[in-house]
């Protein structure tokens, strides 16, 4: 073993006198042993110095912390985007005209005639069932058909059992019933 | 670490007899100082304050007409002393390994590069957790730039102890990273 060996972390550090720094010099370039070592321990310093950074990284910006800064943006982005889809509608009143099917019922006049309120969307949720159920709905027709167990109807032991009524209600334009008949 | 992860305000060292030597200094050493703290052991939070402690000592230290003679040593010393005071546990994390997605390597490395980088932090960390505390000390101010004399100074060891200390160091990591 060359007894430079024990130098050679301090040579690179530039800690030896220039006397003992000279010999090292001569020694180095004569021994391929040496000039190894010092590789290697230069990159176990430089493979340090970047571990330390590394450590520095990881303390102060960890990934989770990361990973919950890009989930928060994209959460405020989604509820920035919902925000601006729900302004968007305000404009003008859509529920306003009404249609054909709509000019039967009493309640859409009405509204035409009103100011427009401040809260749009409100008047949004209440307007569109009124024109659905205009233009959908017959008076004339059968609309709902509702089974009931005889059983519900009389007393027990007065019918058979598994006897079952059909009541067929009709419904008029405005949404009350104007028929009953019940059927076996 | 961002530079403006600390504060630049410290109305202490503004009323200090030389303000911008005293601000070129803070700026010159912050780093060096909040990276051996951190890796010490501190929390950035704790390194943080112990930084800003240091450099109002500082500003004491020369209002008072202190040595004025290698100051970095001397605010080393200082964060030093305050991290033991403060962190009972201060070497323990830093001995901890490096788990995490390791985002500070190069993103333009390869995964098999990646793997590779990975696999020699692993290793070094298992290696640093076999030193002695004084020989990761010694490692971490040296990593800092500080000379053997300021390492002494800082740790309350002769230069020659210092240097067997890195050498002794030095060796084992080389031995059981195998870099």
């Amino acid at each position: 073993m060359c007894k430079v060996q024990a130098k050679l972390v301090a040579w690179l550090d530039r800690e030896l006198s220039s006397d003992e720094a000279a010999a090292v010099d001569r020694h180095i370039k004569e021994c391929q042993e040496c000039r190894g070592r010092l590789a290697t321990y230069k990159k176990v310093s430089e493979t340090f110095d970047v571990y330390c950074d590394a450590v520095v990284t990881e303390k102060t910006c960890p990934p989770v912390s990361r990973r919950v800064a890009v989930l928060a943006s994209a959460v405020v982005a989604a509820v920035v985007l919902f925000l601006a889809f729900l302004q968007k509608p305000v404009g003008p009143p859509p529920v306003l005209t009404p249609t054909v099917a709509a000019t039967s019922v009493p309640v859409p006049t009405l509204h035409a005639a009103r100011p427009v309120p401040r809260k749009t969307i409100r008047r949004r949720r209440v307007v569109p069932p009124i024109q659905e159920r205009a233009v959908e709905w017959r008076p004339t027709e059968t609309a709902v058909q509702i089974a009931i167990p005889a059983d519900a109807m009389f007393p027990p032991g007065a019918m058979p059992k598994g006897m079952n009524f059909i009541a067929e209600l009709s419904i008029a334009a405005d949404g009350s019933v104007e028929q009953v008949r019940l059927r076996q | 670490m961002s530079d403006d992860s600390v504060p630049l305000e410290l109305p202490l060292l503004r009323l200090a007899s030389g303000p911008s030597e005293v601000t070129t200094l803070y700026r010159e050493l912050r780093k060096p100082l909040l990276r051996y703290l951190v890796c010490l052991g501190l929390s950035s939070d704790e390194a943080q304050d112990v930084v800003q402690d240091a450099f109002l000592s500082l500003q004491r230290h020369l209002a008072s007409d202190g040595i004025q003679d290698n100051i970095r040593g001397w605010l080393f010393r200082v964060a030093h002393n305050q991290a033991r005071n403060r962190q009972k546990s201060y070497h323990r994390r830093f001995s901890e390994p490096l788990d995490g997605e390791m985002d500070f390597l190069a993103d333009d490395a390869t995964p098999e590069q990646r793997v590779l980088d990975k696999e020699k932090f692993r290793r070094l960390a298992a290696a640093i957790r076999l030193l002695t505390e004084s020989e990761r000390e010694c490692l971490l101010l040296r990593a800092g730039g500080l000379r053997y004399r300021e390492i002494g100074e800082i740790l309350g060891m002769a230069v020659s102890t210092v240097g067997d200390t890195v050498e002794r160091a030095i060796k084992k990591l080389a031995e059981k990273c195998n870099v």
